[in-house]
């Protein structure tokens, strides 16, 4: 069995207007693994993922990755753990898709050489080397969402956060983002997915969570816990709800 | 790839017709601190060129930038603003400087003097600008940061990496603003916002949601930032020079040498 590498333990965040944002969450997760995180909006997805690399901190608990407290060491987390946010637009910090790559080796303080490797190897990875040259605002939906991805591969994380990837995409980018998606999982990365429309995603991953008012009310294998989906607001996928089984969009 | 719907979009287009083109013309090569002081010395020397001076130096950036790969349509389309700027210049000049007449009309009087005077302050305006320009088209915006960040670190208390950052910061989010004031103008002319007179309520309207938007986008992007380690102990940017930038430097002095004689 492979090891840890997410340890959350018991953890419970308020927000300064008192709200509560989670509230006992305990969850952990192997190293390699696919795991989807369900849930309508306002159901704690996004302030769970920002607890893994201390984005937020806990009002209560711990957030462990690879055994190391995330509070101990903020940058070797953010470095552990890339996260793609749901609007990629405002990710993107750099004048050219080369710059913005660049942006995360350059805060590691890596030597040129090495930044110049990772950007290209990341831009190749996703297949946007051609428009290394080009400004990120001009670029696609898809394409700024590939390049938001990069932006962190650069980084080598061994965790790859994406809150809602496919948000506000086409056919054709969702099935790239999904493809790009599935690779990295394939390459070792422990993959975590926010995501609230189940069906794109669900037929690739190893295990769903289903959170619900800030709680983990659910948490076990996608085809155990598909049945369960409409009961917690989130919409169960086509072909289960006709008793068939979920197929990949990329087929 | 495209282009984003709305006035935000085609401003973004515009404005990218004036900005780094990828290439390997001389003027590409060359160390971006070297073009730096060429800007500044090619827009010190224009204060003192007559009309000779200034068509050397329009000739020689003429061929600078075609050599670099400008796109002379799409830069006139985008520059348009700057010649009603220039007829603004000129004609100032000509009804302000005293000599002989040549048009004479009530109080308005437009002399012989005052048309040469516009000519060549105007002149001297195309001149700064294609040097800018040829600076822009031909350098990466992280090399001008970089320049920026090699310049202010002997500067005691400025920041200099900070202050590279907000640079580019800010060279980041002026399309974005655009597409934000695009999008916002675009939203409200759908609910018929003409249909109110009032500039303040208008100005109001379109002012209070704009700024929030462009809040809420830094306060996203500062989140961004943070997600990827930023701190202000950077890799800095790798600038480096060679002969081809000191055999250019004394090219330009002697140019400058020229053109004020």
């Amino acid at each position: 069995m492979r090891d840890l590498i997410i340890e959350i333990k018991n953890v419970s965040h308020r927000f300064a207007d008192g709200t509560m944002g989670l509230q006992n969450i305990d969850l952990d997760i192997r190293e390699g693994t696919f795991v989807v995180i369900a849930g309508q909006n306002g159901s704690g997805k996004t302030t769970l993922l920002r607890h893994l690399n201390g984005l937020l901190m806990p009002t209560s608990g711990s957030v462990r990755l690879a055994g190391v407290p995330v509070s101990k060491n903020l940058a070797w987390s953010r470095q552990m753990v890339g996260m793609v946010f749901q609007d990629a637009d405002s990710q993107i910090v750099g004048e050219t898709v080369y710059d913005d790559v660049a942006f995360g080796p350059e805060n590691l303080c890596l030597e040129r050489n090495e930044i110049e490797r990772r950007v290209f190897r990341a831009l190749e990875t996703v297949g946007l080397l051609e428009h290394k040259d080009q400004k990120p605002h001009l670029l696609s939906g898809g394409e700024k969402r590939r390049l938001a991805i990069a932006g962190i591969l650069a980084m080598e994380p061994r965790i790859l956060v994406f809150d809602e990837p496919f948000s506000s995409l086409d056919y054709p980018g969702v099935k790239k983002i999904l493809t790009q998606m599935i690779s990295l999982h394939q390459a070792g990365h422990t993959l975590l997915v926010a995501a609230h429309d189940l069906e794109k995603v669900i037929a690739h991953t190893d295990r769903l969570v289903i959170m619900n008012d800030g709680k983990v009310v659910r948490d076990g294998s996608p085809s155990q816990l598909i049945g369960e989906l409409e009961s917690f607001g989130i919409r169960e996928p086509c072909a289960s709800r006709m008793g068939m089984e979920v197929h990949s969009w990329l087929r | 790839m495209c282009i984003p719907d709305g006035d935000g979009g085609a401003f973004v287009a515009e404005v990218s017709a004036l900005s780094f083109r990828p290439g390997s013309s001389v003027l590409h090569r060359l160390d971006v601190r070297f073009k730096t002081v060429f800007v500044i010395l090619i827009s010190l020397a224009t204060l003192k060129a007559g009309i000779p001076g200034l068509f050397i130096l329009t000739s020689v950036l003429s061929i600078g930038l075609i050599h670099a790969g400008l796109h002379l349509k799409s830069a006139l389309r985008s520059l348009r603003y700057v010649f009603f700027f220039l007829v603004f210049v000129f004609m100032a000049r000509s009804l302000s400087v005293s000599g002989s007449p040549v048009i004479e009309f009530k109080f308005i009087t437009v002399t012989r003097e005052g048309i040469f005077d516009g000519v060549l302050v105007c002149w001297r305006w195309v001149v700064v600008i294609m040097t800018g320009l040829s600076l822009i088209l031909t350098t990466r915006p992280s090399e001008i940061r970089a320049a920026v960040e090699w310049a202010l670190n002997p500067v005691p208390l400025i920041p200099g990496k900070r202050m590279a950052t907000m640079m580019g910061l800010i060279v980041r989010f002026v399309p974005v603003i655009f597409e934000q004031a695009g999008e916002t103008l675009a939203a409200q002319r759908a609910r018929c916002v003409e249909n109110r007179k009032n500039p303040v309520y208008r100005l109001k309207m379109f002012g209070i949601p704009l700024m929030r938007r462009i809040f809420e986008r830094a306060d996203k992007l500062a989140l961004a930032m943070e997600a990827r380690c930023y701190s202000e102990n950077r890799a800095s940017p790798r600038l480096s020079s060679d002969v081809w930038d000191w055999l250019a430097l004394f090219g330009v002095v002697g140019l400058c040498f020229i053109t004020v004689l």
